[in-house]
């Protein structure tokens, strides 16, 4: 009975070290904190074109103006992570990893993303009405651990 | 002439060391001597002493290394600019760390080829298989991490898409993917991370497999090989390990040496350009050693090859009792084994290749 009663003592305080050593080794899931930052004035942005601005981890976002809005895609490709960049020539937005390419509205059209039916993700913009000033929600993981 | 009366110090000061260090030299002596069949005197039946020797250039080379890296998103690549350019003989370090671990992935596929071609995985030797294919993934995943630290741009989008590949592991991909990149997504922590389990957290798993390795290898004797028409004289069917076969690995250190100094002179470590977050490279490759997996995953689904990339590692983890288990049951053909062996690695080969050409 002792025995059982140290095996299981020596179990529970080594078993409770090993736990707290591998908590420490994963860092603690925040929940995800946004802020707003300037992306530019409404007249920067040119109907048809990309314009990329850096969110706060130094990230590219690809803002993107139609006829009649204005959309923020990240250019995270999100297959395996690589970077998409916009061709101009063919409308698309392209991920030179596996040939992945989406569309204008970030819908996957070929390669891996679409087979998998993968877009690409949007972020949510601001446009200020009496200035013009667009404003850009990205990701606050600045002085944090994850 | 009077000659110097003789002094005694010299026998005392031994008697005093040996009462501190009350070594039973007979032990050791018997140790030294563990018979090794005569095949072993060709080299390629004994290549993983030649692993061996690798892991000691890495190791010297790699905290050589240590000295100069700075482990840090800003300054990694700088600093190894740094070593290449401005420490002295730093080139020459790199290269050698870089080419030993090459030839290391080499020398590691090359004894498991060899171990199992000639069966000697069987039993009893099923656990030592088991630990000899954990060291080669560790072996792989020191090539991985060793590379994603040099911080350039196909280094760098190397480990993004690896520790995206992670994530689609079934079940604990997610929980892989987080715990390595240090948060949700590739960032400073990664970087740190991938340096801790460099020069930290896998040598000591390394250093712990390949002794409990060298262990079985001496609980259960090397395998003994006899070959067709080799007639081995009588009396010699055995030689001690030290000194004849210690000498003999001692003489292959001195030309791996020199085979890696000519590699580091006609093949330097390079240099791509310094890791851009947002520019992907137009061409990504991983090292050559993942060339199948990559090859494997333009060919099939995320998911799908990230699976058969479990399924073949499984399988050939537990080869042994596998095999085992087909021979007692259907008892199939000694020839089987090897030929599914030669298949397993024309497909390794044909894929790489395939990949390195494309």
């Amino acid at each position: 009975m002792s025995l059982v009663a140290m095996t299981a003592g020596l179990l529970l305080s080594y078993g409770l070290f090993a736990v707290q050593g591998l908590l420490f080794l994963i860092p603690r899931r925040l929940a995800p904190r946004t802020r707003r930052i300037f992306a530019g004035q409404i007249d920067q942005f040119e109907v048809g074109a990309i314009k990329s601005v850096l969110d706060l981890q130094g990230n590219e976002i690809l803002i993107k103006r139609d006829a009649q809005e204005l959309r923020a895609f990240n250019s995270t490709c999100p297959h395996l992570g690589c970077r998409v960049h916009w061709e101009n020539d063919r409308k698309r937005f392209f991920c030179p990893c596996h040939n992945g390419a989406f569309d204008q509205n970030g819908v996957a059209t070929e390669g891996p993303p679409a087979a998998a039916g993968q877009s690409l993700a949007t972020l949510p913009l601001e446009v200020d009405s009496r200035s013009g000033v667009v404003y850009l929600e990205v990701k606050d993981s600045r002085k944090k651990l994850a | 002439m009077k000659s110097e009366p003789q002094t005694h110090w010299q026998p005392a000061l031994m008697a005093r060391i040996k009462s501190m260090l009350p070594i039973d030299w007979e032990i050791i002596r018997h140790m030294g001597a563990e018979p090794i069949p005569y095949h072993l005197k060709k080299w390629w039946f004994c290549l993983g002493g030649t692993i061996l020797y690798l892991f000691i250039v890495q190791i010297a080379t790699g905290i050589a290394l240590t000295f100069y890296y700075v482990p840090t998103p800003q300054e990694a690549y700088a600093s190894i600019v740094a070593i290449t350019q401005e420490v002295r003989f730093g080139w020459y370090i790199r290269s050698l760390h870089k080419w030993s671990g090459n030839l290391m992935i080499v020398a590691v596929m090359l004894h498991m080829l060899r171990v199992f071609f000639t069966a000697a995985y069987r039993h009893p030797r099923q656990l030592n298989w088991c630990v000899g294919f954990l060291l080669l993934g560790t072996t792989m995943t020191f090539g991985f991490t060793g590379y994603s630290l040099v911080y350039e741009q196909l280094s760098f989008w190397g480990a993004t898409v690896a520790t995206n590949l992670a994530e689609a592991v079934p079940l604990i991909g997610p929980w892989i993917a987080f715990f390595l990149r240090g948060g949700p997504e590739v960032g400073e922590n990664t970087l740190t991370r991938f340096f801790v389990l460099h020069i930290g957290v896998l040598p000591t798993v390394a250093f712990i497999l390949v002794a409990i390795h060298i262990f079985l290898v001496r609980l259960h004797g090397v395998t003994e090989l006899n070959f067709d028409g080799e007639t081995v004289p009588e009396g010699k069917r055995h030689f001690q390990f030290w000194p004849d076969h210690a000498t003999t690995e001692i003489l292959i250190g001195v030309l791996l040496m020199y085979l890696l100094t000519i590699l580091a002179l006609v093949f330097p470590a390079g240099l791509g350009e310094p890791a851009n977050v947002n520019e992907t490279p137009l061409h990504i490759k991983p090292e050559w050693y993942f060339y199948f997996n990559f090859r494997l995953l333009k060919l099939t689904s995320l998911k799908l090859s990230v699976v058969l990339t479990m399924a073949i590692g499984a399988i050939a983890f537990f080869w042994p009792f596998i095999e085992e288990w087909f021979m007692r049951r259907w008892r199939v053909s000694d020839r089987l084994p090897v030929t599914l062996g030669v298949l397993a690695f024309l497909l390794f080969l044909m894929l790489t290749v395939w990949e390195a050409f494309a």
